[in-house]
């Protein structure tokens, strides 16, 4: 069963349309990775997705009801958004965050802090003074302890070292897997995103380019590039050895 | 030691309440990024129902009233709804007016909320009966003695309520959840939302808790400090110094800081019955220590205030270069040459009055509309031009015009001062600045009998080569020529600042009101063209106060108070603060202008005045920023826009 569906969504700002007539889909249980290049529209469909932002047509619909305005009622409705500028507090303690992000039946702060070891004996202290690494890990502890039914992550790895991000995604597979989440990772390195996702569509200029099983995706990188770079054949996409998109 | 005891004790009850207005504006600020200036009017609205229902079991509402009781009410009740019509107050400023605004400039924000507060002192005094009016005690009249000294129980009483509130405020922000995620929603609106709180609804219980803390702390203090239609309201500017003093961070610290104010004006009054208290600072020295701390407070702590993040803030109403238009400009001065000659008696002293209010409503439009400088002091640089007037023709005979000269010079030297912390400083702060200067202003210059003698201020009548350009000529309320020498003057200042406007100075303001740091980038000496907009704008409402004592005779602090000012302010912005055109229109509407002239004349109710410019203010500063004069520019070119493109197909 999808717990996410876009139907013939087109968003944007303003006049200016970033997304146009996506149709995509995100079922319990499930990791879908959204790529594309810079200005493809990802972040914008998972604004949308939160009820940040209102499409201008189509629909989005979460556990098959249309999604609501109020962006907190949303999220208290299990649709949470890590974005990529993290939403945590840095003005309060990391528990403080923590405890902002728990209500009532959702996990103990202490069980979070199982899964994230490095985090534990930081909880007393203040958030500006944690490292980016840190702050990011707290995001995603903000949103496991609101035990999220569609979780949106955006740009996890965005300023982080690589170890950092190999600590983390298996978070949100294993969130996956053993709570039946339904995932929707935007991710600019593609490696580690189609090495976590089930599936993977690559955004281009706000409508889908290409979509397929992470297997596939993974397995032909040159559909991969055509759809990252649409019908530009001069420009290559070259992978860096840690398989973020450069370009040549 | 007895008597420095017992005027310590004094201060507590004013204290109190000054201490829990300062740790209210730090919750609000915390909790909405506003700064409220309507926090005393609020608690003055609750000491009234309370006083009303506690004499006559009357319970008054802004329109219409209950009758509770047949007799007083009890004290419990009385005193119970009169917290509650506090706190419900606040609630309806937060929903009706300032969540509309939640991502509005900074200057929305202050007329809006000074909008509440003329709102709610215009209402006083027309729905309750202010003369001679007493609160009834409420809490034990007994004494016990402390050190020598006879202490007042309630006074006591009273200051540890406001303690425990400011305790109480203090552990919710710090302990509960709901405080945290209040702390945090001053930080990231958006992030909150996403982490599942709705900030209006945190910050709706915010307004209304503080909303009610004030108003029992103002209720049962009430007693002891008196009722009075207005003081309530200008508690507000002492809780700001406090609240700033805390940095607007900390509740306790305001509290204390609150406290330590009223309890230092209280001394202050100790000193001035000792013979070597010098007779200049005998009157409203205590109302210039607000000042004084909230331009300290500011100037060493400016930078470390915290500003509101997370909500994305709109821009201020457009601008544009004044363009001068000799035709209209002739049409204009046509119009106002035949509106002199074609009346008479109140109606011209009305369409006189508006011509001055029209040049001091332009000082507004030059620092608020093109220089982004948000300043309540206008009308405390008028009446300084209208005093220095009234000293420079009585004592020393100085000829017209260097008669109108000096004074505005006056004015100027005291608007680059009041100017000064606009150099650090900047939106809101700077509001409670130049509201804080204008009040010390008010009641250390202008009400003190050492500066302005109990016999008023007589003014001679101005002459230019022996022609009599006084005011009266018999029964002739406004001569002919005492009005056209006005336009003159008026239309002279208003047409050299349409010309400045238009040309570099013009520009570098807009520049600063765009972007400070931008403008700096780009060669301009923002702090220099900061002054120079300050000097320039006290200049024209000097001029403006010096016609104004042209135009009486004789002066009283009742044409230059706070109030005249905010009003002023009220009517600039309906009208369009940004533009000259708004100036015009603010003219026509101002006190004792054009419409005042209209409602009081024709309409009979020119009581109603302050109540209309406060309504007007305030729903424009909800529902239409851009004022009277953006909206017909806007409509205007709208039409031009349609014609236009209707042409080309």
């Amino acid at each position: 069963m999808s717990v996410l569906e876009l139907k013939g969504v087109t968003a944007g700002y303003g006049h200016a349309a970033a997304v146009r007539d996506l149709d995509l889909s995100v079922k319990a249980g499930e990791v879908v990775a959204l790529l594309g290049p810079n200005g493809a529209g990802k972040t914008t469909v998972l604004r949308t997705a939160v009820g940040l932002l209102q499409p201008t047509s189509g629909e989005v619909r979460v556990f098959g009801r249309r999604l609501g305005r109020r962006v907190e009622k949303n999220a208290r409705a299990g649709v949470v958004l890590v974005p990529d500028t993290r939403a945590i507090f840095h003005q309060l303690t990391v528990r403080e965050n923590l405890s902002l992000a728990r209500r009532r039946g959702d996990l103990d702060i202490d069980a979070v802090l199982d899964r994230l070891p490095r985090l534990a004996p930081l909880v007393n202290r203040r958030v500006g003074l944690l490292s980016g690494g840190e702050q990011q890990m707290l995001a995603l502890a903000k949103a496991l302890l609101a035990r999220p039914r569609v979780l949106l992550v955006d740009e996890l790895s965005l300023g982080l070292a690589p170890l950092a991000v190999q600590e983390l995604l298996p978070i949100v597979r294993a969130l996956a897997d053993e709570a039946w989440t339904g995932v929707l990772l935007v991710e600019q390195h593609v490696d580690l995103a189609l090495a976590t996702a089930d599936r993977a569509v690559v955004l281009h200029h706000g409508r889908t380019a290409l979509s397929g099983t992470a297997a596939e995706l993974r397995a032909d990188r040159e559909a991969v590039r055509k759809a990252y770079f649409g019908d530009h054949e001069e420009d290559e996409l070259v992978l860096a050895e840690d398989g973020a998109p450069l370009h040549a | 030691m007895d008597q420095l005891v017992l005027f310590v004790t004094l201060g507590f009850a004013v204290g109190a309440v000054y201490a829990v207005i300062a740790s209210s504006l730090v919750a609000v600020h915390a909790a909405t990024g506003v700064l409220n200036f309507a926090q005393g009017s609020i608690a003055l609205w609750g000491v009234w129902v309370a006083a009303e229902l506690g004499a006559t079991g009357t319970l008054i509402l802004p329109i219409g009233s209950v009758q509770i009781a047949d007799g007083p009410a009890p004290t419990t009740v009385a005193v119970a709804i009169g917290v509650a019509s506090s706190a419900l107050v606040a609630l309806l400023t937060h929903l009706l007016v300032m969540r509309p605004l939640r991502s509005a400039p900074a200057l929305s924000q202050v007329v809006a909320s000074v909008g509440v507060m003329l709102l709610i002192v215009s209402l006083v005094p027309l729905r309750f009966d202010t003369t001679g009016a007493v609160a009834a005690p409420i809490l034990p009249s007994g004494t016990i003695e402390v050190l020598g000294a006879q202490v007042a129980v309630a006074d006591l009483i009273v200051l540890g309520l406001a303690l425990t509130v400011a305790v109480l405020l203090a552990a919710y922000f710090r302990f509960t959840r709901w405080g945290t995620a209040t702390r945090a929603s001053a930080e990231d609106e958006t992030a909150l939302r996403l982490t599942g709180w709705s900030p209006d609804r945190l910050a709706a219980l915010v307004w209304f808790t503080t909303g009610a803390a004030t108003g029992l702390v103002a209720v049962v203090g009430s007693p002891s400090i008196g009722l009075d239609p207005i003081s309530y309201t200008f508690y507000v500017l002492p809780g700001l110094a406090a609240a700033l003093i805390a940095r607007l961070r900390s509740v306790l610290v305001a509290a204390a800081a609150g406290l330590a104010i009223g309890v230092f004006q209280s001394l202050l009054m100790m000193m001035s019955t000792y013979d070597f208290w010098p007779v200049w600072a005998q009157a409203g020295f205590g109302e210039t220590v607000p000042f004084l701390i909230v331009m300290v407070a500011l100037f060493v702590f400016g930078r470390s205030i915290p500003e509101r993040g997370g909500v994305q803030t709109l821009r201020m109403p457009p601008v544009r270069p004044p363009r001068t238009r000799p035709v209209y400009a002739l049409v204009v001065v046509a119009a106002t040459v035949a509106a002199i000659l074609l009346t008479e008696g109140s109606w011209r002293f009305g369409v006189v009055t508006s011509i001055i209010m029209m040049l001091i409503a332009l000082s507004l439009v030059v620092l608020t509309g093109y220089l982004g400088q948000i300043s309540l002091a206008a009308m405390a640089f008028a009446g300084t031009g209208g005093f220095v007037l009234s000293r420079v023709t009585t004592e020393y005979g100085v000829p017209f015009p260097l008669s109108l000269v000096l004074p505005a010079l006056a004015a100027t030297v005291l608007g680059v001062i009041v100017g000064i912390p606009a150099l650090r400083i900047r939106g809101a702060h700077l509001a409670v600045v130049t509201l804080a200067g204008a009040l010390a202003i008010q009641t250390f210059v202008f009400g003190n009998p050492a500066f302005t003698p109990y016999e008023g201020n007589l003014i001679e009548d101005p002459t230019l080569f022996g022609l009599d350009l006084g005011v009266r000529s018999g029964t002739v309320l406004t001569t002919t020529s005492f009005a056209l020498m006005v336009l003159v003057v008026v239309g002279t200042l208003t047409w050299a600042t349409a010309r400045l406007m238009r040309g570099r100075t013009g520009r570098s303001f807009l520049a600063i009101r765009s972007n400070e740091r931008a403008a700096a980038s780009v060669g301009i000496d923002v702090a220099g063209t900061k002054l120079l907009g300050f000097a320039f704008s006290a200049f024209l409402a000097g001029i403006g106060g010096c016609l104004i004592g042209y135009s009486r005779g004789q002066l009283s602090v009742e044409s230059f108070t706070v109030f005249v000012g905010l009003t002023l302010l009220c009517t600039v912005y309906v009208a369009g603060i940004t533009s000259l055109a708004g100036a015009v229109v603010a003219g026509l509407l101002a006190p004792l202008g054009v419409l005042a002239t209209f409602l009081e004349g024709t309409l009979g109710v020119g009581h109603l005045y302050s109540l209309i410019a406060a309504i007007a203010l305030v729903v424009t500063a909800v529902l239409n920023p851009v004022g009277i004069t953006g909206s017909v520019r806007q409509a205007s070119e709208h039409l031009i826009h349609r014609r236009t493109t209707r042409a080309q197909l």
